[in-house]
């Protein structure tokens, strides 16, 4: 039917415009929607007309007046969001009868705002929100997601601010620091870890041939795990020796791989330096400098020897070792064994606005996280190579597929004749990866305390009030419950009864017990850095 | 004859939009073609149009011959084949996006028979696949043997070779020891001691060299990855990719295709609506009722959605035309009227040169970041922004889907373009004819008039040529205006491939590089038709 009107259509339009048409085609393949009109063309979804975009003013205008319901509006939608789904569970009418027979059917949230657009960097734990677009999750919860790169961490923080984006990929310290006030300030609020672990250090291979010389324990092709930076400790004071002073790289002043780094450092006694008011690059006191790249530029600042060691996620490392300018040297498996690394951050007006939308993108987040641990009864990650094939595609990740399935798969090469099983290096979901725990926030807080980023010190209770503040759990439950009624995730998959803070644990590299309860006293645990 | 003036007609017709295009190169090719002096044409197509050709491919035969001779961290520099198939990887991109846009918008029958052809595809390709990966173990598998075999005896001369100077370190420390006690019991001088130290401190670092050769001629054979491997590895890659991309496909014909999701909501409606009418109590009406709304409202919404595209290059490109064609409209805005104003008015003049001097050599990336703070705070909430809505709505340039940050990168534009094009209109003004003046002056016209009739037309010539310079400052400008941005674009292309590091990132930049540089050029040629078009002389520039 369809056809024979497009053939109607095209014999009796203009003859010229179809030449034009076919020209362009010619010329120009798809592109040339953008001068001639193809015959039957849908309509583009924004396009509204004058009355209609002068009603939506007014319309904003009223609701402006009437401050009350605003603030009554997302409970209330909150509420009738949950009648609908309720009722029309009841009813049945959103159970799919395709998919119903191969996958169980999901329930579409009757959602505030379904065309979004989410912010990422490239980096592989993007991969639930480019899992979540490219496998289908966001669609069965009824949203059309845009996934957009961003140049760097301030640029993405900034255009969620100003909403130029929904949500994004973002390090677990910046909703907190935002929150706080530390750097740009905002309310930023997170429900959904995305995942932990991925991150590593990667020192040039003059540095590495120096560490070698210092602990001969090193000069194998696989040395014993995990380094410690005892060995750069000669390096670094041969250089403070000298004058200079050693330069590294991490990515943003609040990013894990700052604290991991210092974290690191420190632990060996070599002083990282401090925030103070006046410091604001955090150079006080330092033996060595860190300085803030982006992490796809890390590989190429290194080789232009601004800097002659980084700690960036992946696949920043792997492409290290596969150009054969660096040697990671540990990874924050090692540092801190499953620590939380990115989050899934928004405006805390935006989840006010939207709180059902909300709940949906947590619940597509969920899907991609255990699609991306899914495991067959050997424990191998099934589903891993089919995520690095999305990774790898220009819009995302963009770097080769074999570098980005190196340290995806479940393997880790440290140099290129030591590659190590490391299945936990990337961690999506299992041990309830992906809950929003209050004692990663403390955490971060205490490390943003350690520096110095806050200046004051602070009571006890002030951490749990900032952590409370910037995680949503209630969000994640939300969504986690409906999910466990569709099926697609089992009871034991979300810590349903928690307080929110993990048990206190002491997998660091130097053994110190952090108890997320205690942050005062686990400040006082640490040599260097702020003790109160 | 008439027919010999006809002729003529056309000979000089072409040889004038020749001219006026400024491809004045092409000009003894239609002289030739209409049998004017062949030999003097001969001779100027050898000269000005053979030569530049063989030239151009001197380079390129250059280019092939350096380029895998260079080696960087990153790869080789591609070769003009290389970056030939780059363009191809970019198409098939693109062409991937059109191919899941139509599935995703396509219905009835046509749909059915769609799934058919995609899913005859996916066999055949996985079984390319199957096949390929296979090869590809077989082919890794002889490979690393052979590299096992030929690391073997290197690997054994390292560790003996280790073996050997850890013994002869150790034998020198105890020598040195023994010396040392020598010295304590003052049976000999220090002399020799230090000596001994100086020189095993030297052949220390004599072995440690020793060490090192061998191990880079281990690193090397481990780092070469013979062509064999890597093409397999190529091949299987990008079968994969394509099974990959064509069961997306057939998730746009089945689950995903908006025909489909539209008759599910549509489905559902019709469900609750039977629902409704036998329902019993008021509230059990009322739940019903709103579902049907709902349904019904989720229906016409998923009509009208459209396939999210991925941008590529081709979308990219035109984007950044647009951009640049909203920067060069503002600055040619502002450029001309002050222009004018500063070459009637010396006083104007006087006020403006501070201003023009002081902020004409900015870098383009001060004003974008200016802009981006001044002009983003009249946009606080972009998607509800009407401006932005009307640009949306909008037949073609809708597709485009504007954001803020392509106003910063049109005003960062607008900015660069701006002096060049203000500056020669004032001096287009400045230097109209006395004379010409002077008659208007004695015909007593009044200053509009005045402007309409002598100014600009007189003017017009020099105020084109710095709009032709505008606008290759505004293309230049842009393309670092996008990357800093982020905003769509070729120069978000070029940032893009350059953050991704992957195996492609190169030949990519560089062909970037070329669709910028053809872009631009094409951009030049179009204001000089325009200035051509004005001039009432031929002096005006020719390249």
């Amino acid at each position: 039917m369809l056809a024979i009107t497009e053939n109607h259509n095209q014999a009796f339009s203009g003859s010229v415009r179809h030449f034009a048409y076919w020209y362009s085609d010619c010329l120009l393949g798809e592109s040339r929607r953008l001068f001639v009109t193809p015959p039957l063309r849908p309509k583009p979804i924004t396009k509204i007309s004058i009355p209609q975009l002068l009603e939506l003013k007014l319309q904003s205008h009223f609701s402006n007046q009437r401050s009350v319901f605003k603030l009554l509006l997302p409970l209330l939608s909150f509420i009738t969001a949950l009648l609908v789904i309720g009722l029309s569970n009841s009813f049945g009418i959103i159970a799919d009868p395709v998919a119903s027979a191969a996958k169980p059917a999901t329930q579409q949230l009757d959602v505030e705002k379904d065309e979004l657009k989410f912010g990422f960097i490239k980096l592989t734990d993007c991969a639930p929100i480019v899992v979540a677009k490219e496998k289908g999750f966001f669609e069965d919860e009824g949203l059309q997601v845009e996934v957009i790169a961003q140049p760097n961490w301030k640029q993405l923080l900034d255009n969620v601010i100003n909403g130029e984006l929904d949500g994004a990929h973002m390090l677990s310290g910046q909703p907190i620091a935002a929150t706080i006030g530390f750097g740009t300030k905002a309310h930023i609020v997170t429900a959904y870890t995305l995942d932990l672990n991925g991150n590593g250090i990667t020192v040039s291979n003059d540095i590495w041939a120096k560490m070698v010389e210092n602990d001969p324990e090193l000069d194998t092709p696989t040395p014993k795990h995990p380094i410690s930076a005892k060995a750069l400790k000669p390096v670094v004071q041969e250089m403070l020796d000298e004058g200079k002073k050693l330069q590294m790289g991490m990515v943003f002043p609040v990013s894990t791989h700052n604290y991991e780094i210092r974290y690191w450092l420190a632990s060996s006694g070599i002083h990282p330096g401090m925030y103070t008011s006046e410091d604001i690059k955090g150079f006080a006191d330092a033996e060595v400098e860190l300085s803030v790249t982006p992490p796809p530029q890390m590989p190429a600042t290194m080789e232009a020897g601004t800097i002659s060691s980084y700690c960036v996620g992946e696949p920043w490392n792997q492409q290290a070792v596969s150009k054969a300018i660096g040697v990671p040297v540990t990874t924050n498996y090692d540092i801190w064994k499953n620590n939380p690394e990115k989050v899934f951050g928004v405006t805390k007006a935006w989840a006010d606005e939207n709180p059902t939308t909300h709940v949906a993108v947590v619940k597509a987040l969920m899907r991609a996280g255990k699609w991306l641990d899914e495991t067959d009864e050997s424990g191998k990650l099934v589903n891993r190579e089919e995520a690095c094939r999305l990774l790898a595609k220009p819009n995302y990740v963009g770097a080769d597929f074999d570098v980005i399935k190196n340290s995806m798969t479940g393997f880790f090469y440290f140099q290129k004749s030591d590659k190590r099983e490391m299945p936990d290096f990337n961690v999506f979901f299992k041990y309830q990866a992906s809950y929003p725990w209050y004692s990663d926030g403390v955490w971060f807080l205490t490390q943003m305390r350690r520096w110095g980023q806050i200046t004051e010190p602070k009571p006890a209770e002030w951490y749990d009030q900032t952590a409370k503040s910037v995680y949503m759990p209630s969000v994640y439950k939300a969504a986690a419950k409906m999910l466990l009624d569709e099926g697609h995730i089992t009871e034991a998959d979300v810590p349903w009864d928690t307080d929110g803070y993990r048990p206190a644990t002491t997998d660091f590299i130097d053994g110190i017990e952090y108890d997320g309860k205690k942050p005062l006293e686990y400040l006082t645990k640490h040599t260097i850095g702020n003790k109160d | 004859m008439p027919e010999q003036t006809r002729i003529e007609k056309i000979k000089y017709g072409l040889l004038k939009t020749i001219d006026v295009s400024g491809f004045k190169v092409f000009d003894p090719v239609v002289r030739l073609f209409f049998g004017e002096e062949p030999q003097k044409q001969v001779k100027d197509i050898t000269r000005y149009m053979l030569m530049p050709i063989l030239f151009v491919c001197c380079c390129l035969v250059i280019w092939n011959f350096v380029a895998p001779r260079h080696k960087t961290k990153s790869g080789e520099v591609p070769t003009p084949e290389q970056v030939w198939s780059a363009l191809k990887v970019n198409d098939t991109l693109h062409n991937r996006e059109n191919e899941k846009e139509s599935d995703f918008t396509l219905s009835d029958k046509e749909r059915d028979e769609r799934i058919k052809e995609v899913e005859i595809l996916i066999a055949k390709k996985e079984e390319e696949s199957k096949k390929l990966k296979e090869d590809l173990t077989t082919i890794d598998a002889e490979v690393t043997k052979k590299k096992d075999e030929s690391l073997a005896p290197l690997k054994a001369k390292y560790t003996e070779l280790k073996a050997a100077h850890k013994e002869a370190r150790a034998e020198r420390a105890a020598e040195a020891q023994k010396m040392a006690d020598a010295v304590a019991e003052k049976k000999s001088g220090t002399e020799d001691l230090l000596t001994l130290l100086r020189q095993s401190n030297k052949t220390k670092e004599l072995e440690k060299e020793k060490e090192q050769v061998v191990k880079d001629q281990i690193a090397k054979i481990n780092d070469d990855k013979p062509k064999v491997l890597q093409n397999a590895k190529m091949a299987s890659d990008s079968v994969a990719t394509e099974v990959q991309h064509l069961k997306k496909r057939l998730d746009y014909l089945t689950s995903g295709n908006r025909s489909m999701k539209v008759g599910k909501a549509k489905e559902s409606a019709t469900t609750a609506l039977t629902k409704l009418e036998s329902a019993q109590s008021s509230a059990e009406i009322l739940a019903a009722a709103k579902t049907v709304v709902k349904s019904e409202e989720r229906a016409d919404k998923i009509a009208k959605q459209e396939y999210p595209r991925a941008s590529t290059i081709w979308f990219q490109m035109w984007r950044s035309l647009f951009t640049v064609f909203i920067g060069f409209m503002m600055a040619a805005v502002v450029a001309i009227p002050v222009g004018i104003m500063c070459g009637l008015n010396r006083v104007a003049m006087a006020c403006l040169t501070p201003i023009i001097s002081i902020f004409k050599p900015v870098s383009p990336v001060v004003w974008l970041l200016i802009f981006q703070i001044v002009v983003g705070a009249f946009f606080p909430n972009p998607e509800t922004h009407p401006f932005f809505l009307f640009l949306n709505s909008l037949p073609i340039v809708g597709r485009l889907n504007s954001n803020p940050a392509l106003i910063f990168s049109a005003c960062t534009v607008a900015m660069c373009a701006l002096w060049p094009a203000l500056v020669n209109t004032a001096l287009g003004v400045s230097s109209v004819e006395n004379d010409h003046i002077n008659v208007a002056k004695v015909l007593r016209l009044g200053l509009w008039s005045r402007l309409t009739k002598i100014i600009i037309p007189s003017s017009l010539p020099l105020v084109f040529a710095g709009l032709r310079i505008s606008l290759g400052v505004g293309w230049m400008v842009l393309i670092a205006a996008e990357a800093l941005s982020s905003s769509e674009g070729l120069g978000k292309y070029v940032w893009d491939q350059y953050q991704n590091g992957s195996s492609l990132t190169f030949a990519n930049i560089l062909l970037a590089c070329f669709v910028i540089g053809i872009i631009g050029f094409i951009l030049d040629r179009i204001m000089i038709v325009l200035q051509r078009a004005v001039s009432f002389d031929d002096g005006a520039a020719t390249v």
